[in-house]
């Protein structure tokens, strides 16, 4: 009977485990991803309100214990007050680059600043719901004209890129992420190319392929470059230069950066709506 | 396991998901915050054994794919080992044990964290180690030896009348522990 029950056992364990690789394969395939992806868009459809409930259900009680009455309103208000200064800094600095693509394209007409591209703008659910990725969740998606592959810019500059879109929701994975890589100019004129790579949560984000003895300094502002087939429309800010240093024999400088976006303050963003040119 | 264990199970996972997702994320120190997925097959296993601990695990960790951002079946595939290995390693030992479920916790959930990463890594999600495994490892670890005990309460109530843990006392009396 012992060896019965051990045998069903270890059957019953060796199907699920066969289950769960099929599950896998199909999510990473790219051809059956859209079948998970499915799955996925209508469990979150189903889950948001129910999360949503539950939020306001438990926030007051939060809010009681955060010691202020009217605490919820001036949340609110503050965080209004932070997209509204995110912006104009990145009005600012935008500025700068728009002048230096002007000097160089005057000739070129119909430049897709991001200015005169659509967005919308959205509210964050949801930030870091796993341990191992940087993302957050939107309260917007397909149905509100957010998909897959758009920017998400908010306070000062880049935040992410869209990742998964769902009916009402959306995933966003942001510039820290370990996967998120950036092609960026700066410089004089932006004639300096590099990629910012992400290097996880927490962590400062690196800005690599960079040449030794390109002249940078401290605070310089990395801009999204929309050379031929780039994920991201040009003049986004993306990073600001902490530190760098070139080792001895190095190909490459050692470069240190600092996302532009303030990610601490991301409880609204604007989406995008930037498809890139194929 | 009967249809009434199934529906508790079922209700005890959702139960546990809405606490993950809407309180345990915002607990947040060093971008790490408490990981209660991770506890359901271990109470599971500790409760009836490595073969429910498995089913629970992939079911549970199941439901959690569905709303995380990683890839669908990871959770599930973990969360089947981790119900296995636990009902299998802890089989021998006195549930009425006080270290069993604390130290069941810590050392699951930090080997399930561990596991989860590197075989994300594998599949080519290499940001899934690019993160601070210190503060990952405190934050889980503390949460699950302080959460357990409530966890471990509610699955003993969603499997009351599944007893397939041999254990070295009836199920009554181990019944009365939490």
């Amino acid at each position: 009977v012992a060896r019965s029950r051990r045998s069903r056992r270890t059957l019953t364990v060796i199907i699920l485990v066969v289950l769960s690789l099929s599950l896998i394969s199909l999510d990473l395939n790219g051809r059956t991803h859209s079948l998970t992806s499915g799955i996925k868009s209508v469990a979150n459809d189903v889950y948001s309100p129910l999360r949503q409930g539950v939020v306001d259900l438990i926030s007051p009680i939060g809010n009681f214990f955060a010691g202020a009455f009217d605490y919820g309103a001036v949340q609110s208000e503050n965080e209004q007050l932070q997209r509204a200064i995110g912006q104009l800094r990145a009005a600012q600095a935008e500025r700068g680059f728009d002048q230096n693509q002007l000097r160089q394209l005057t000739q070129l007409e119909n430049l897709p600043f991001l200015n005169s591209l659509p967005t919308v703008t959205a509210q964050t659910q949801d930030e870091y719901s796993s341990n191992f990725t940087a993302t957050i969740t939107l309260n917007k998606g397909r149905a509100d004209g957010v998909d897959v592959g758009f920017p998400v810019v908010g306070a000062g500059g880049l935040v992410g890129q869209v990742i998964a879109s769902y009916h009402h929701t959306s995933v966003v994975r942001l510039v820290t992420d370990g996967q998120s890589k950036v092609g960026v100019v700066f410089g004089q004129d932006n004639k300096y190319t590099a990629i910012v790579d992400g290097q996880g949560p927490g962590s400062d984000l690196t800005a690599d392929l960079v040449a030794p003895g390109t002249p940078l300094h401290k605070g310089e502002i990395m801009y999204t470059s929309g050379l031929q087939a780039a994920e991201f429309p040009p003049g986004i800010p993306v990073a600001t230069v902490s530190t760098f240093h070139t080792a001895a024999g190095a190909s490459q400088e050692s470069i240190s950066v600092e996302p532009s976006a303030n990610l601490g303050q991301l409880a609204y963003v604007d989406v995008v709506q930037w498809v890139p040119s194929t | 396991m009967t249809a009434r264990s199934i529906a508790r199970i079922a209700l005890v996972i959702f139960v546990v998901l809405m606490v993950q997702q809407t309180m345990m994320v915002a607990l947040r120190i060093e971008n790490a915050h408490p990981d209660l997925l991770w506890l359901l097959p271990i109470t599971a296993a500790l409760v009836d054994g490595p073969e429910t601990g498995a089913i629970v695990g992939f079911w549970a960790g199941l439901a959690f794919d569905l709303v995380l951002p990683t890839p669908f079946g990871l959770s599930a595939l973990v969360g089947c080992l981790l119900g296995y290995a636990t009902g299998s390693l802890t089989n021998a030992v006195d549930p009425r044990a006080a270290w069993l479920k604390p130290v069941a916790a810590l050392a699951g959930s930090v080997a399930a964290d561990m596991l989860f990463a590197v075989l994300g890594a594998i599949l080519g999600q290499g940001q899934m180690v690019q993160i601070n495994f210190l503060a990952l490892f405190l934050m889980v670890g503390i949460s699950s030896v302080v959460l357990v005990l409530p966890v471990s309460r509610l699955m003993r109530w969603a499997l009351a009348g599944e007893n397939h843990r041999r254990s070295l006392v009836s199920a009554q009396t181990d019944s009365r522990i939490w």
